[in-house]
């Protein structure tokens, strides 16, 4: 009936029973496989991730080709056109958005916000408590200068609010984890201090006691300060 | 004959017009999605104290819905096999079971939503809800519409008969169908998968 007055160019899009019944069992199979990996827990973190989402494009491509059945219409296909910037921006948005939060939380973890807060702001009360800082200046400098490997001198005794200043003479950006081999601590809020090179930083001592730090890919490049009244 | 084919020719390039505009909002749509992933991705693990996704998810439940959609969109597939074929029956079958598991899906969702709300896991306890909510809601509301459209563009062919107008509009449902397949499969496996990777 119908049959004759069918416009020609929809039968190329149509499919067939075959291929919707392929194209289901074959996304049945994607959500099978991960789903299993999952419960299985037979990989590790990394290695499960990338195959879950490897499936879950796999199973999309599933559905665009049996189910939508893209990229049989004719030229120019402006529908596989658009799909394809359209992945462009999501990869964009997506990659985009965890790149840059996971610097930011890097650079701020939530713990110790109001440390860093006050250090940079130097507030001088936090909930009626002497945050720290320093109102009346700064004292002495101190300086520990990182070359050849090693950190010169690695040992410094200082008064509070004096200021440390470390230099980096190597040709390397050097990243400086506080604490000692194997026990993390954290001075003004932070966990680390990044010092690129021929560069220096300074940091306020407001942090009464010993600090260590030790260098993050190089473990014997450590030293230590000591904050007194 | 000639003036049957030239008019063929119309609607054909109507047809595609139409088809390219409902594709643009898809993909419009998609981009909506993607902001919403992209939210759920950076703020899943931001509890604020309270359980994470591996101790709310039923890792089951989900799979079941995701067996329930796949389906739907297997079935509303050979709907539109039927439509193009010119069979209103089979139509109406087909169209009909997609309806069925739509609805036995979004009253799952429903379920499990309330559940969640019952424990005192709502969207307003912490930004890994919030986002969780936002995301698996917004793709509840277009299956709601999607029922919606169903519903009415069936009882439509019921009354009426398959007209081209009609099967157009089928097709452009069954798009739209695949296309929450799609963005479900993603939600399966950001959401729900990754909930449990150690």
């Amino acid at each position: 009936m119908s049959e004759v007055t069918k416009p020609r160019h929809t039968q190329a899009h149509h499919g067939t029973v075959a291929s919707y019944v392929a194209g289901f069992i074959l996304s049945l199979i994607f959500t099978a496989i991960p789903y299993y990996l999952i419960v299985h827990k037979s990989l590790s973190k990394n290695a499960l991730i990338t195959t879950i989402l490897v499936f879950a494009v796999l199973q999309m491509m599933v559905q665009v080709v049996f189910f939508l059945h893209l990229g049989r219409e004719k030229k120019p296909r402006w529908n596989l056109f658009f799909l394809g910037s359209t992945v462009s921006i999501i990869l964009l948005v997506v990659v985009g958005s965890l790149w840059i939060m996971s610097h930011l939380y890097h650079g701020m973890s939530a713990m110790n916000v109001t440390d860093k807060i006050v250090t940079d702001e130097a507030i001088y009360q936090v909930d009626g408590k002497q945050a720290g800082t320093c109102p009346g200046g700064t004292g002495k400098t101190h300086e520990i200068m990182m070359m050849d490997d090693r950190a010169v001198p690695d040992h410094i005794d200082a008064h509070l609010c004096d200021t440390l200043t470390i230099m980096n003479h190597d040709e390397v950006t050097r990243t400086l984890i506080y604490g000692s081999d194997g026990k993390s601590a954290t001075y003004a809020g932070q966990s680390s201090l990044s010092v690129r090179k021929g560069r220096s930083v300074s940091i306020p001592l407001t942090e009464l006691g010993t600090h260590t730090f030790y260098d993050q890919k190089l473990n014997t490049l450590s030293g230590k300060f000591t904050v007194t009244k | 004959m000639e003036d049957k084919r030239t008019l063929e020719s119309h609607e054909a390039a109507a047809n595609d017009r139409v088809g390219f505009g409902f594709w643009v909002y898809l993909m419009t749509d998609l981009l909506m999605f993607t902001v919403l992933f992209a939210c759920f991705a950076v703020l899943r693990n931001n509890t604020f104290g309270g359980p994470t996704g591996r101790e709310l998810f039923s890792l089951p439940a989900a799979l079941i819905e995701t067996l329930i959609l796949l389906t739907s969109s297997f079935t509303a597939g050979l709907g539109m096999l039927a439509a193009h074929r010119g069979s209103k029956s089979q139509v109406l079958t087909w169209f009909g079971i997609t309806f069925i598991l739509g609805f036995a899906f979004l009253v799952l969702e429903i379920k499990e939503f309330a559940e969640f709300a019952h424990e005192g896991h709502s969207w307003r306890s912490n930004a890994a809800l919030s986002s969780f909510f936002t995301l698996v809601g917004t793709h509840g509301l277009h299956i709601i519409s999607g029922l919606l459209w169903i519903g009415t563009t069936l009882v439509f062919i019921w009354k009426r008969g398959l007209d081209s107008h009609l099967v157009r509009k089928l097709s452009l449902l069954s798009l739209f169908w695949h296309f929450l397949d799609i963005v479900w499969i993603f939600i399966f496996t950001v959401v729900y998968l990754m909930a449990f990777v150690v």
